[in-house]
Formats: structure tokens, sequence, C-alpha cells
């Protein structure tokens, strides 16, 4: 782009304004905080300190530790990779009986995580799980261990962390110009070479942006390793955490947290690298929507429809069996035996009337929802400049903005406070300990790197020229923001609102250091049921909190994603209704494209 | 070369085709003509094979492909935006088709090469990401990627509709020629008359899913069929019935004053013909004029009905509006319609019996 | 342009406002209605504790309203209020902090975040098992080693925990630790550790301590996040483990076992909960006077009787279970010179994650 020099950027006032609050924000709340944090570990009397390199790289199980959150990164962007996109294309390539079903099934995800669904999985697979059970019936001489290790721990967080593709791929898919596909099927290409020569190749990079989402997720593995990685396959997280809490061995904490930091940066690196090389975008200026596609061969059609059921399977079984055991006691769900009779509403009605009741709900759904919104809306704009100016300033500032991913939350909240525990001119004298909105500024700077690159990734699938075109009719540049770019991101915006929102639900890491003492979220309260402090009851209580959750963020992703896609599943539903008018308007590609099957009615296209 | 039977085609309740019959010749330049939606793209889609008719059948060469796969049946297609794949290189994309079809590396890039060269695209721009290149280059690289594979039939769906129109004219020129030059069957789709009258062999007119004519370039545009066709094609002045009760009194013609009758623009002119030619004159006057350089435009009344026509400017006299003047045509440019069915009254028994 | 600055300018008012208003008063909706008869002026105390779970944040909440204190329980487990009371020395949130053992409040002592205060009971507790200063003794837990008695009976139960590893029918059998985040691990850990001080060995232990951690590592089985061990105990997958004294009774009820405790012949660790002031707060007067409330014979008797606790108040004594009472008089206390373990509990903890634990 033309305009991408500095000065350039420096000439317009919009990119002038976003560039000032910015550049306080980063240094405020990014690096000063972290700097501190990171001079008071590594240089705890004024000089450097090597103490904990040599401790770690003496410690065998450190390095194996992190040798194994590294293993488990490499195998999870793979796995999920290929267990993602096969779903996605099941529910919005090929067309598969009950895709809308699979879907929901697949989309269970959206709804719950951590800790419980990893044991949803234990349930299941685990020695005493029903699986495992029906298993050793049929083979005597198995294992019942078998769901453990390495293995088991891969296998969970592969289902755990697909959301993204069926959020962002599945909408990337949605993009693809449909004649291309055409073409490609006109030139002799099969179904197969199709998708992996032209469909894949346009995926790239929303497929690299998830990549690297379920690179850094296999790092920070924490929950599944534990409940499943048994004495051979634990992660570092867990000991990252320790050694935070533990004010002597902080330094070992923030070495570790920055070596899976410069990890990130390196594959975020290549990725942008990766990502430099091509055209993604369709370059047509027509393109029609996609259709779903037959599989023509009828063994490889049995093939995917067996698989895609069985897959619904190993998605939902966990979240029904969490429900059930939520009416369950405690002991019941800890020793794995689940009998009909046993389900009462007793937890709930112990969680709902317990002396904070509903209140740490209503704070977490304030704090998340607020969190969320000023991540998603600043970062708007600042993904969008960044998008449209490549230059080394800009870079810069994108590699700023992933310092939370270097760090974890822990170090991060421990930085906000060493910094703000005293009246400092960066936020304008202010003390911002013991406020409520030191947790708020936490939450924000946590969302900040998934925020954005999920926004860049769909600010770059905008058409340029729309842009141009608003502005050559003399609108402003705010406006054309508010009415041209805006609505053409703003599903993507709205999911990922949704997703932070999600996840800021039962943040404990940011919340136990930073959380106003009077106004506690919900983390705070679920990590004092599972840490035993409330006994047996305890365990069945996060059961419960799980549920309520799931409930709050089924209610939210049915809400912003949801409503939509089912509005554009009706048309599709309906696909008897001929267009409004036969003679759709002029210059649009108005014929109705059916598939192979003419007993399979098609939606005409748009 | 192709033959469409019978054919129909229907998606769910919407019928986009009732019935329809086609016979394109070999090598010939066959458009597709017809408003948007009247089932042109939907016509060479069945032919392409991306739709199935729920009735009917499709020859290619001899051969029933009704059938048959798209890639089986030996049709090359340029899309409307070209469908280019946006991964790819200019190279890997005309050679997909080949790669697809595992011919061996060098074979491949022998035929890629050759192709290209035969289409003007430079090795330079071969190595070019699609992005890179024009309008033009683009649609050069389509209709290399679907030549390459050597099809017998080339089919090409509006690929001048998102140009510029100086680009659209240059392109259409180098279409053309292309076609000569390989000689291909070429099935053509547009909504632009211009194009189809000189680009194609035939042409057949599309209205509302059915064929109104079939014809050549002049055929059509002479002789058209069907009112729509008239109204469609070409620029033509609607007569009243005392203007051609007058066209009789005066000529002895005997042409119906019960039918829709149609005068080319440039069929009638304000200067008597060259002797010998039976036209004849009909008092009128000057309503407006509006100059176009090349030529101005008239518009005439005579008898109820305003005439419209064209007036060379040549320095010859230019009747100012609201002067009398005399409109000279030949009745056998009289095209006339059945009022009900639209259906052209037949002419050349007309021509016959006039004096 | 206006619009993004006016935007901005909102976000940012709001977001200060809203800090500082949660700042200055806290919500309405956490103040009890009850009214003030004896506490006075009705001011919320913050209180952190790790000690609320099980419903005594509850009863607590409820008898110090009787009592005219409006007090709100923030619960966090020992190592994270620790951390928190240290990160908020600046600008205290919190007024009084009680539960954590001496470990932690010395910590906290160190960081100079605690003000010096002696309760108006400090004459009926043994003051050694407090620092006499700042942080003063509540009640009494005993970090035990317990076994499943229904499978093992007591004469061939181990006599100490460093059976557990020297004898082979207990190799496998008992869960040990997978991480030292909690109290009752570090404690587990003091206790074994403290018997083999040397100075000159690394941390002040002799390699034949480090070598029994070695062992207590290679030959256990490792814990299973967010499995109790009674839930092991009760499914046959161990037989023992660590475990404080106050929890036992409630899970041998709940997870259907019957546990047996092992009496070390150098005795038990036993870890103290005390209570303290914190340095900087605002109520200092009200604090203090529900230090003097909380602290009392009556209520640590209450406390007792209701939680199965050990109070360390002599004169809350008679309140409590006798069985408790019985239990801990018949306790031979290990001596663990707490110093030295708070020390260097944090390089031991350190030493341990990276080099014994596999």
């Amino acid at each position: 782009m033309s305009s991408a020099s500095v000065r350039g950027m420096v000439r317009s006032p919009f990119v002038l304004v976003v560039g000032v609050v910015l550049t306080w924000f980063i240094a405020a709340f990014l690096v000063w905080p972290n700097v501190n944090v990171l001079m008071a570990t590594f240089f705890p009397d004024g000089s450097f300190s090597g103490r904990a390199a040599e401790k770690l790289f003496s410690s065998q199980r450190a390095m194996k530790a992190l040798g194994n959150s590294f293993l488990l990164a490499v195998a999870l962007s793979i796995t999920v990779n290929l267990v993602g996109i096969f779903i996605v294309l099941v529910t919005h390539y090929f067309r598969i009986r009950g895709s809308r079903i699979l879907f929901l099934g697949y989309a269970s995800t959206f709804i719950y995580g951590g800790i419980v669904l990893a044991a949803g999985y234990k349930f299941i697979y685990g020695d005493k799980g029903i699986v495992t059970s029906l298993l050793v019936k049929v083979f005597p001489g198995m294992d019942p261990g078998w769901f453990s290790g390495f293995f088991a721990v891969l296998v969970v967080m592969t289902f755990a962390t697909t959301t993204n593709h069926m959020l962002f791929v599945a909408n990337a898919l949605k993009g693809i110009d449909y004649q291309t596909i055409e073409a490609a099927r006109n030139l002799g290409a099969s179904t197969w070479t199709i998708l992996r020569r032209i469909v894949l190749p346009m995926l790239k990079p929303t497929l690299f942006a998830v990549t690297i989402l379920s690179f850094l997720t296999g790092l920070g593995a924490l929950s599944a390793p534990q409940v499943l990685g048994g004495r051979d396959f634990q992660t570092i997280t867990p000991m990252i955490l320790t050694f935070t809490n533990s004010p002597t061995s902080r330094d070992l904490a923030a070495l570790l947290a920055v070596i899976l930091g410069l990890a990130t940066i390196l594959m975020l690196a290549v990725m942008s690298r990766l990502e430099k090389g091509g055209t993604y975008f369709s370059v047509s200026k027509v393109s029609s929507e996609l259709q779903k596609q037959e599989i023509t061969n009828p063994a490889a059609n049995i093939a995917v429809h067996v698989l895609a059921y069985l897959l619904f399977a190993v998605y939902t079984l966990p979240v029904v069996l969490i429900v059930l055991y939520s009416f369950a006691d405690g002991a019941a769900i800890q020793t794995g035996q689940l009998a009909l009779g046993n389900l009462t509403l007793d937890n709930y009605v112990r969680v709902l009337t317990q002396q904070s009741g509903l209140r740490p709900f209503i704070v977490s759904v304030v704090y998340s929802a607020l969190a969320a919104l000023i991540a998603v809306g600043g970062l708007l704009f600042v993904a969008r400049l960044l998008q449209k100016y490549k230059n080394w300033v800009a870079t810069a500032f994108e590699y700023l903005l992933h310092i939370p991913w270097i760090l974890p939350s822990a170090l991060l909240a421990l930085g906000l406070i060493i910094s703000y525990d005293h009246p400092n001119p960066l936020v304008g004298g202010a003390v911002l300990t013991g406020t409520t909105v030191i947790l708020l500024i936490a939450f924000v700077t946590v969302k900040i790197p998934f925020t954005l690159r999920m926004l860049k990734a769909s600010f770059a699938s905008v058409n340029s020229s729309l842009e141009e075109a608003a502005a050559i009719m003399g609108a402003r540049t705010l406006y054309v923001f508010r009415r041209i770019l805006l609505p053409l991101v703003l599903p993507a915006a709205a999911a990922i609102t949704a997703l932070n929102f999600n996840s800021l639900l039962d943040d404990y890491d940011t919340a136990i250091f930073l959380a106003h003492p009077l106004v506690q979220p919900l983390g705070l309260v679920i990590k004092a049921n599972t840490d035993g402090a409330e006994g047996v009851a305890g365990v069945a209580n996060t059961f419960v909190y799980t549920v309520l959750l799931m409930v709050i963020t089924g209610v939210t992703m049915y809400l912003v994603y949801g409503r939509s896609s089912r509005g554009k599943s009706r048309k599709k539903r309906l696909p008897a209704v001929p267009p409004a008018s036969p003679v759709p308007g002029p210059g649009l590609p108005g014929t109705p494209v059916s598939t192979e099957d003419a007993a399979q009615p098609a939606a005409p296209v748009r | 070369m192709i033959r469409l039977d019978n054919i129909e085609v229907s998606f769910g309740d919407f019928t986009a085709i009732p019935h329809l019959d086609l016979h394109v010749r070999p090598g010939e330049f066959f458009t597709l003509l017809g408003p948007s939606g009247c089932g042109k793209t939907t016509a060479l889609r069945t032919l392409a094979g991306f739709i199935q008719p729920s009735a009917g059948t499709v020859h290619v060469d001899g051969k029933d492909v009704t059938r048959l796969p798209s890639d089986k049946r030996q049709v090359g297609m340029v899309f409307q935006n070209y469908a280019l794949f946006p991964s790819m290189s200019v190279w890997e994309n005309i050679a997909f088709g080949l790669r697809v079809r595992k011919e061996k590396q060098a074979d491949s890039d022998r035929l890629v090469r050759d192709i290209a060269r035969r289409v003007e695209l430079s090795d330079e721009q071969l190595a070019k990401n699609v992005a890179e290149l024009s309008g033009g280059q683009q649609q050069r690289v389509a209709v290399a990627r679907a030549l390459v594979l050597r099809p017998k039939i080339l089919l090409l769906d509006e690929p001048l509709s998102n140009l510029d129109a100086k680009l659209r004219h240059q392109l259409r020129q180098q279409l053309k020629d292309l076609q000569s030059e390989f000689g291909i069957t070429t099935v053509y789709v547009t909504h632009d008359q211009d194009e189809a009258l000189a680009m194609s062999d035939r042409v057949a007119v599309f209205n509302k899913g059915v064929v109104e004519q079939v014809g050549t370039p002049q055929e059509i545009y002479d002789h058209a069929g069907t009112e729509f066709v008239c109204n469609f094609i070409g620029d033509s002045s609607t007569l009243t019935p005392e203007f051609v009760a007058e066209v009789n009194r005066l000529s002895g013609a005997q042409l119906s004053t019960e039918a829709t009758s149609y005068l080319r623009v440039e069929k009638a002119s304000l200067a008597a013909p060259a002797g010998g030619s039976p036209a004849v004159g009909l008092p009128g006057t000057v309503v407006s004029r509006t100059y176009h350089g090349l030529h101005s435009r008239y518009v005439v009344r005579s008898h109820g009905a305003e005439i419209r026509l064209l007036v060379k400017e040549d320095g010859g006299a230019h009747p100012e509006p609201g002067t009398e003047t005399t409109v000279y045509l030949q009745p056998a440019h009289i095209l006339q319609y059945h009022r009900e069915t639209g259906v052209a009254l037949r002419q050349q028994e007309r021509a016959v019996v006039l004096p | 342009m206006r619009k993004l600055q006016s935007l901005v300018a909102a976000a940012v008012a709001a977001a200060l406002l809203a800090g500082c208003g949660g700042a200055a008063s806290p919500p309405a909706s956490s103040a009890d209605a009850s009214s003030a008869p004896a506490g006075g002026s009705g001011e919320t105390l913050v209180v952190y504790t790790n000690s609320n779970g099980e419903g005594r944040g509850e009863w607590l909440t409820a008898k110090a309203a009787e009592a005219g204190f409006t007090i709100e329980i923030v619960g966090a487990g020992g190592a994270d209020a620790t951390n928190k009371l240290i990160a908020e020395k600046n600008n205290p949130i919190a007024d009084v902090a009680f539960g954590l053992n001496n470990m932690y409040f010395s910590q906290i002592k160190a960081e100079d975040a605690l003000e010096p205060y002696t309760p108006s009971w400090a004459g009926e507790v043994d003051k050694e098992l407090g620092d006499g200063e700042t942080y003063w003794p509540l009640v009494k837990q005993a970090i035990l080693l317990g076994y499943n008695s229904d499978k093992i009976s007591k004469d061939s139960a181990p006599q100490d925990w460093t059976d557990l590893w020297t004898k082979d029918e207990f190799k496998d059998r008992y869960e040990r630790v997978t991480g030292l985040g909690t109290a009752t691990a570090q404690l587990v850990f003091a206790g074994i550790l403290s018997r083999y001080r040397d100075d000159s060995g690394d941390l002040g232990i002799s390699d034949e301590g480090w070598q029994q951690v070695e062992q207590y590592f290679q030959n256990g089985s490792p814990a299973v996040a967010k499995t109790d061990l009674f839930a092991r105990i009760a499914s046959g997958e161990v037989d023992m483990g660590q475990m404080p004294s106050s929890i036992i009774a409630e899970r041998e009820k709940s997870f259907k076992v019957n546990v047996d405790t092992v009496i070390p012949s150098v005795g038990v660790p036993l870890a103290v909960e005390q209570i303290a002031l914190v340095k900087g707060t605002g109520k200092k007067e009200q604090a203090q006077k529900f230090i003097d409330w909380f602290g009392s014979a009556d209520v640590q008797g209450a406390f007792a009787q209701q939680f199965n606790s050990m109070p360390v108040n002599k004169s809350a004594e008679a309140k409590a279970n006798p069985e408790v009472v019985d239990f801990f008089a018949d306790l031979k206390q290990q001596d663990i010179d707490w110093e030295f373990v708070q020390e260097n509990m944090g390089a031991w903890v350190e030493k341990i994650e990276l080099e014994y634990m596999t």
C-alpha cells in the first residue's frame, strides 16, 4: 500500500489519536508493569542473577515438563487442525445428513472447558469410565488405565479446543467464491483435490491464526495434564503457577514464562512470514455463495458420515455426563459411581442459597462483559490500522500488544500490583490496587493478543476498495469505519467478544491477585470449591457452577452467533421457495445453482 | 457438435427452463443472449454439467453426456469472474487441470508455456500471483486454463461483464481472435446485444427460460422472430395503425393494421433514397433533434407515430424542430408481430406481393 | 474524529469512576442490615482468611453480626491470601487476617505488612504458638498420616512417614503430593526435613534428608487432580496419605471409609492457625475489637463446637468436642524450629519441585 509510510500514518488525525491512546495504554499497562516484575525477579538486588536459569536447566523435571509442554503444543497444532477442519467441513462444506445436529454437538466446546471438561472425559474413558467398563467387558485383558498420559491429554485437548475452528475457519469458508470450486471441478479435480488445492489454501490466514492459538493452548496446558497426564506426562504450567505463588521462586516462574513467551513470539513470527507470502482472498469481484458439496464416492461418504457421528458422540457425551453428575453428590462424582436414583437438586439449592449466592455471577458477568467490549471495541481501531499500515512502527506496536501472551496472567497481575500500589504518574497519580478498575485493566490486557489476531484476520478479508470507494465519496475516516468496515467485521467481532466474555467468566489467575475483596468474581468462588476448602460438597459445587456457566455462555453464544446462523439456515432450509423475483438484479450472477442431485433442491444464489 | 434436447431445469417449485432445444454446429461461435435472469446462464451451466436437468438430454460430439460430471464432458469453462485460484500463481492456475490429470511435470510445463504464448502471456507473468494481473490478463489466464486441456467446447459465462467499456471492446476482439485461431466450438453467454452481434456466428435469444429465436446476427436483427427479440435487440419506433394504413395506401403493400408494427431507426430517412427503391414518403413534423457528432437523432411525428431516425452529419440539410418534413421508408422494412402471441407475421410473403 | 475522542474519554472516565467508587464505598449490598450494638460504628471489616470453607465463613459472619460487627469474609488459599496481603501492603484492603499458620504469617510479618497488637485474650493462649507480637494463635491443627483402618490393622500400619518408602508393603500404596502449594504438604515436609537438619548440608538439610524426599516421591502414588484422597482410599487405589486432623471425621462419613492415624515417635507437626491485624488499616479500632471478640473463649469455644476444631484458648477447650480435646491431649507435638523452616521453606519447595518430583 502506497500510504503505508510512517509519515503517511502521522498525517492522519485518526491515526494520531488512536496512536496516542495506544501508546499510553501499552506503556502503562503492558510494558511498565511487566518490566517491573521482570526487573524484580531477575535483578533482585539491582544486579542480574543467573540463579533461575542455572536451577532450571539443571532440573530434570523442569526440562522434561518443558519438553512435554512443547511436545503438546506442536502435537496439538496438528491434531486440532485435523479435527477442527474436519468438523468445519462436515458442518459447512459437505452435504452431511443432520449437519445441524452435528453442529450443535461440536459447538459444545463453546460453552465449557478447563478442569470440568477434563473431568467429563475422565468419567467416560478413565479407569472407571463408562466406555472403559464396556471395553473391559469385551476385551478382559485390557488395561483399564489406558486413557492416560500424553495420548489422553492430546485427545482431550484436541476435542476441547476446536472452538476457534468452528468460529473462524467456518466463517472464512463461507467467504470462498463458489465459482472457483466449480472451475476446479470443471478442470477435472476430485472432491479431495479441490479441498486440498483450492479450499484449504484459501483458508490459510485463518488456519495460521487458529494454529497459533492451538499452539498457545498446548503450551499453557494446565488441567488436562493434571487430570489425565499421570506420572509420565506433566507439563510446565503447574510448576509456573507454584513458583509464581512463592516469592522466593518467582524468578523461576518468570524465566519459564519468558521461555514460553519467546516460543510464542517465534511461532507468531513464523506464521506472519508464511502468511505474507500469498494472496488468499478471492481476486474476483463477483462471487457466489458456497454450496454444500456432495461426496460422490459412496464408501467415502459413509466413512465421513460415520466419523462425523462418532465425533459427535465424543463431543457430547462429556457434556451430558457433567450435567447428570451435577445432580449427584460429591462422593459419587469423585468415585465415578452414578445412580439415577441419587440425583437430587441439593447441589443447586446449596450453591444458589449460600451466602454469596448469585452475586459472584453478576460480578463476573459485568466484569467479563465490560472487558470483552472494551478489548474488542478498542482493538477494532487498532487492528484496522495495523492491517492498513504495514511499516516498522505498526510492526513494533503489534509485537508489543502480544506481551500478555508472553507472561502468564498471574505475573501480569503481579506486575500491575508492583507498579500501581503507589501513586503513579502514568495513571494520573492514582493508586490502582484495591480498586475495582485494576481487575478490569487486567482482564482487558489478557484478552488483547487474541482479540488483535482475530480482528486483524477478519479485516484482512475486507476488500480495501470498499473503503476507498467510500473515501472518494467524501466520507470521513470514522464514518467509513462505522458504516462500511464495522458491519463487515461485526460478525467476527461479536464472536470474539463472546469468546472473550466466556473465557473471562471463570478467570482465577488474575482475579486472585487483583479482585476487590468486596466485588469478587466467580473464579475465586469456584476455586475455593475445587480446592477442597468446601469439603466433599465443593466438588459437586464445581459441577453446578460449570453447568450454570454453560447456561450463561450458551446464552451468549446463542445471542451473538446462533441467531444469525439460524437465520441463514432458515433460508437454506426452505429451498423450495423460488427467489422473490425470477429476475435478479443486473450484474449479479443471477443463476440458480444446483448440485449433481436433482432431487435435492438447492437455494438460488443471490 | 452440441445438442440440447427437451431440456427442462427446475429448482424446487421454480422452473428456470421449461423446454429447450438447441443445436450448436462444430467450430461455431454460438451466443446465448438475453436479459438477466432469462435462463441463459442456467442453460450454459446445464451444458457444463453443473446443473442436472430434470428432463431431456445433452449430447456433445454425438455422445450423451447428460449424466456425466462436468470434467468428463470435455468442456472448458471461463467463469463470469474468471474464478482464478487466488492461492496459486498464474502458471499453477493454468497447470491445475494438467496436474489433476497427473501429466508429467515436463509435459505440463510445455503445454502451459505453449498455451500461454498463444494467449500472449509472458513467462514473467506466468510466475506472478493472479492478484497482480490486470483484468484483461486475468481473462487470458482463465481462457488459457480452460483451453490447455484441449476441450471440445469452450463455455464463456459473461466473461466481459465486469470490465470497463474500452477494455471490453478490446477483449471482445481478442476473445474472438482466439476462438477463430483455435477453431473451437464456443458457447458464449451475454446480456450485451452489441457483443452478441459482433462476435457470434449464431445467436440464441432467451426470454424467461424460452428460446425466442436462433439465427445469425443479421437474421435476428433484420428479421426479429418475435416482438421480444425486436425490442431487445436494436432500436426501433412503434408505428400506429394509421401510419401503417397510409403506407399501404401509398405503396399498395398489404401490411396488417391489426398487428404491432416497428421500424428500425436506421431504416427511416429524411432524404429520398436513390432511385429504384420502393420507398414511400410520409409527411411529418420534426419533434426533436439531438446531436451525437457522427449523426443526429431525430424524432418525427407522422400519423400519430413518433418515428425515430438517424441523420448522418455529412454537412447536408438539417431541419430544426417544428419544421415540416417527409419521412421515407420501405414497406418491406416494417416489422410486424401478432398482438397476442408476439410472433412475427410472415414478411417474405408480403414482400413478394409488393408491386 | 470528535466521536472517537469522546468515546475514549467516556470509557476512561467510566472506568475510573467505577474504580474510585468501588474503592471509596463498598457496594451497599455487602453491608449487613443488622444494627451494631456492641461492635460500634457498623463499618464493614474486610477479613482475609483461608479458613472460610465448609460453612465457617457463613457461621462467622452471622455470629459477628449478632455481636455487632459487619464483616466481609474474603476467602483464598493460604499461599494466595499471603501473597495478596503482601501485594497490597502499600494500599491494604484487608483489616484482619486469620486462619493462616505461623509459616505464612511470619512471611507476611517479614514484609512488614502486619500491625503489632496484643489481644485481650493473649493471656489465655500459649504465646509460644504465635510470635507474641503481631500474630496470635487460634486453632491447632495436626498434620497426620492417615490409613484405611478397614484394610490395615493398627499393628501392620506404618509407624512413621519413613516407613512408607522403606517398607515394601507400603510402596505405591500411599498418595504422594504432586505440588507443594498447599500448607498441609509444606508442613509434612517441614516435619520430615526438620529431622535431618545439618547446617553444612544443602539448604540446611543433610544428604540423607534429601534422600528421604527422593524416596517419598519415587515410591508414592501421585495424587490425582480434583480427586480427594478419601475418594481414592474408598476406591482402593491407595490406602494412606497426608491429612489435616480437622477434615477426617467429615470425609470418613462422605466416602464411607474408616481412617486411623499414625503418631510417629518424633511427634506430629502442628499447624497453628493465627489471627493478626493488618498494617495500615483505616479501621484499626474496630478491627482490634473484632480480634478481641473472635479470639475470646466464648467465640472460640462455639467455633470449636461447631467445626470440631481444637482451640488454642485454654478456656475454650471446655466447649470443644471432648474427643478432639482428648486426641490433642495425647498427641505428641513434633519439635520444629519454625524460624528455620520459614527461612528455608521457599528454597525447599523450589528444590523439591525441581529435583525430586517426578
